[in-house]
């Protein structure tokens, strides 16, 4: 993945897919095998993550080639769920993402969104 | 649900109405069309010139079908028997209705046929208090077809009504005038199909098109295949062969599809209001019905594995490791003014997800599926020991994180008031109450098992061995009420017993934690006058300060 620029410059969706393609074996993927395509939308472009795990091991990139499953959203909403304040479920639910194609990685890779900030 | 209405359904897409047909929704009468656990319909009443009609008989078909015989007329008296009108229904996606009318005279009949149609979209959570909606309800004609619609922002639920047969069609419903010739009929067969979202999910057509309806939907081929696969059972006895059958069909009927289990079903846990993925209800089902269905088994294990709580929510009562309590799909869910999406707040469901594939791989010999899940399994064990030990002596407890909407007792008993002292008094938080002990031990030593068997990891083994050995010879001790002979329900908040008399040391026999010493008297009281009502085993002890015979 090419870096967009210095580490402290790095956006928090870069943040979220260099570590989790860099951990090596995610065990909470482990069971998984496929193409999950992250479209994001910040309402002037879409960017556009694709995420390929191959029984735990994730490469990212910015493909736009076609996956197993698409998931279109804004922006602000992905941002909320790599940093615990929208529950990725919830938002599915009230239309905010639009999960399309195989339903189930889409449920294994919320897994690997953190909780939210606990007092 | 009262005796004269009618459901069917297919997973969490059911149809409750009275014995004509009508649906007319109210507070006490919760009727409709539901699915995802949203109302999709409200208002569904067929008219004849204006008049409402008069059932002469409903054939419940199967679980998913079922016709209404209809005749003019609501008088107690005189009926109208000049015609005969027929309800054909099924359920899938929504439902279709072929509605077909009869003339029985010499002359021709001309009619306005009318279908009142609304819905109040509401949540199946809310449908007993009829709250105040939060969005906009919207009805349009659109294309020859009704389109009753509900939007909350980007929350757009959808009923879409169509008919064969033309139609006059305003927001409110479907006309049709008529004319039926001599000893002729008319026929219209209406779909109406439920959407959800706003562009991905809207279709056109129910599950089970009319082109499919004859000679039989789709569902129908399921459930024969469906009893074809489970064993065959045969008996002299005729009675044991009829109920053996009614058993494979009711619990065809509870399948739930989960939608990221691409078509494979588990149990749900009660039809039609609990239609969907339990942790608790879903491993339990799957565990007795084993030996004849082990397919519910693997949808269950995988798909509670796949929701298995990863992070540490309090709203959702979530933990690393723990095994879901409750799914639902519904707009208060949404939102989160409800936690299901998924909620967390059970402290069996997790030792018994590791019971249950333990049991698994004991019928069916698929160790794939243990490999497959050890990942899970072994959380599911962690969470015993890391999140659930709340007394922070060795005791598996729990106590809710969402003080709002959160479940306060997320054991066997789920109601508020289930866990009390002889003298009728609720202990303080965190509870442990002992069936769950019993499924940790269980858990324990099942899992020893699996490590040592399949995940080859002996030292695991050993140690799940020697914390199970451990927590058999504390329990025995510390839960034993001396003066009674039997097990307390819980340990409190301090650690003292809950001395009640319950249903709940019945778990504990299958769990294998009861010293042989104290089986016989454990068993005693279940079926001694005190629990045993010559119909079944109370919950609560007759005596107690809480027991109600009625309650």
């Amino acid at each position: 993945l090419r870096s967009s620029g210095s580490e402290r410059r790095r956006s928090p969706t870069a943040a979220f897919f260099d570590d989790l393609a860099g951990r090596g074996c995610e065990p909470l993927l482990r069971n998984v095998s496929g193409t999950i395509r992250f479209d994001l939308d910040d309402g002037e472009s879409v960017e556009h993550w694709s995420v390929t795990i191959a029984e735990g091991d994730v490469e990212v990139s910015h493909s736009r080639a076609r996956a197993d499953a698409v998931v279109r959203l804004d922006k602000s909403t992905f941002d909320g769920m790599i940093s615990g304040r929208v529950n990725a479920m919830a938002a599915t639910l009230r239309g905010e993402l639009v999960p399309e194609g195989d339903l189930s990685l889409m449920t294994m890779f919320q897994r690997v969104f953190p909780g939210p900030a606990r007092a | 649900v009262s005796s004269d209405l009618v459901q069917i359904l297919d997973g969490n897409t059911f149809v409750v109405s009275d014995d004509r047909g009508d649906i007319e929704a109210s507070s006490t009468d919760p009727t409709g069309l539901f699915s995802f656990d949203t109302r999709f319909l409200s208002k569904w009443v067929l008219t004849v010139d204006g008049e409402r009609l008069s059932a002469l008989s409903v054939d419940d078909l199967q679980y998913f079908e079922a016709r209404f015989f209809l005749v003019r007329g609501t008088g107690t008296v005189y009926v109208d028997a000049k015609m005969s009108v027929i309800r054909m229904r099924a359920v899938g996606d929504g439902f279709i209705e072929r509605l077909q009318i009869l003339n029985h005279e010499d002359e021709a009949a001309k009619i306005r046929v009318r279908i009142d149609a609304d819905s109040d979209f509401a949540d199946l959570f809310e449908v007993k208090d009829a709250l105040e909606k939060k969005g906009v309800r919207k009805n349009r004609v659109e294309g020859g077809r009704l389109v009753l619609g509900y939007e909350r922002g980007p929350f757009v639920r959808e009923t879409r009504i169509s008919s064969t047969a033309r139609a006059s069609v305003d927001e409110l419903g479907l006309s049709f005038d008529v004319t039926i010739k001599p000893h002729g009929e008319w026929t219209t067969n209406l779909a109406v199909v439920t959407a959800i979202g706003a562009a991905g999910e809207r279709h056109e057509r129910t599950k089970y098109g009319h082109q499919r309806m004859e000679p039989r939907p789709n569902m129908a081929t399921d459930l024969e295949t469906w009893l074809a696969d489970a064993p065959d059972l045969r008996c002299d006895w005729a009675p044991l062969n009829e109920a053996y059958r009614r058993s494979l069909i009711d619990l065809a009927a509870l399948r739930f599809r989960p939608l990221a289990m691409a078509g494979h079903a588990l149990p749900a846990a009660g039809l039609p209001w609990f239609m969907t993925m339990f942790g608790r209800d879903s491993i339990l089902t799957s565990l007795q019905a084993l030996p004849f269905t082990p397919e519910l088994a693997q949808t269950t294990l995988r798909a509670l594995g796949a929701w298995q709580g990863a992070r540490l929510d309090d709203f959702r009562d979530e933990d690393p490791g723990r095994i879901l309590h409750e799914m639902r799909y519904g707009e208060l869910t949404a939102f989160e003014e409800r936690p299901h999406s998924p909620y967390y707040g059970a402290a069996d469901a997790t030792p018994l997800y590791v019971v249950l594939l333990d049991e698994y791989e004991r019928w069916s010999g698929d160790r794939a599926l243990v490999r497959d899940l050890e990942y899970e399994a072994r959380a599911a064990l962690n969470w015993i020991d890391e999140y659930a030990d709340l007394q922070g002596n060795g005791y598996v407890a729990y106590r809710r994180r969402n003080e709002e909407t959160g479940l306060e007792n997320q054991c066997w008993k789920d109601s508020w008031d289930s866990i009390s002292y002889r003298d009728g008094k609720l202990p303080g938080f965190p509870r442990a109450t002992c069936e769950l002990q019993g499924y940790a031990y269980d858990a324990k030593v099942r899992g020893a098992r699996l490590a040592r068997e399949i995940w080859r990891d002996p030292g695991f083994a050993d140690r799940l061995e020697r914390e199970a050995a451990d927590l058999k010879r504390r329990f025995n001790r510390d839960f034993w009420v001396s003066d009674g002979g039997y097990f307390a329900i819980a340990l409190d908040a301090d650690g003292r017993r809950v001395d009640s008399l319950t249903s709940n040391i019945g778990h504990l026999l299958w769990s294998g934690i009861v010293d042989k010493s104290k089986a016989r008297s454990v068993a005693r009281h279940l079926v001694g006058p005190a629990l045993f009502s010559g119909w079944g085993v109370r919950t609560l002890a007759e005596g107690e300060g809480r027991y109600n015979p009625i309650g």
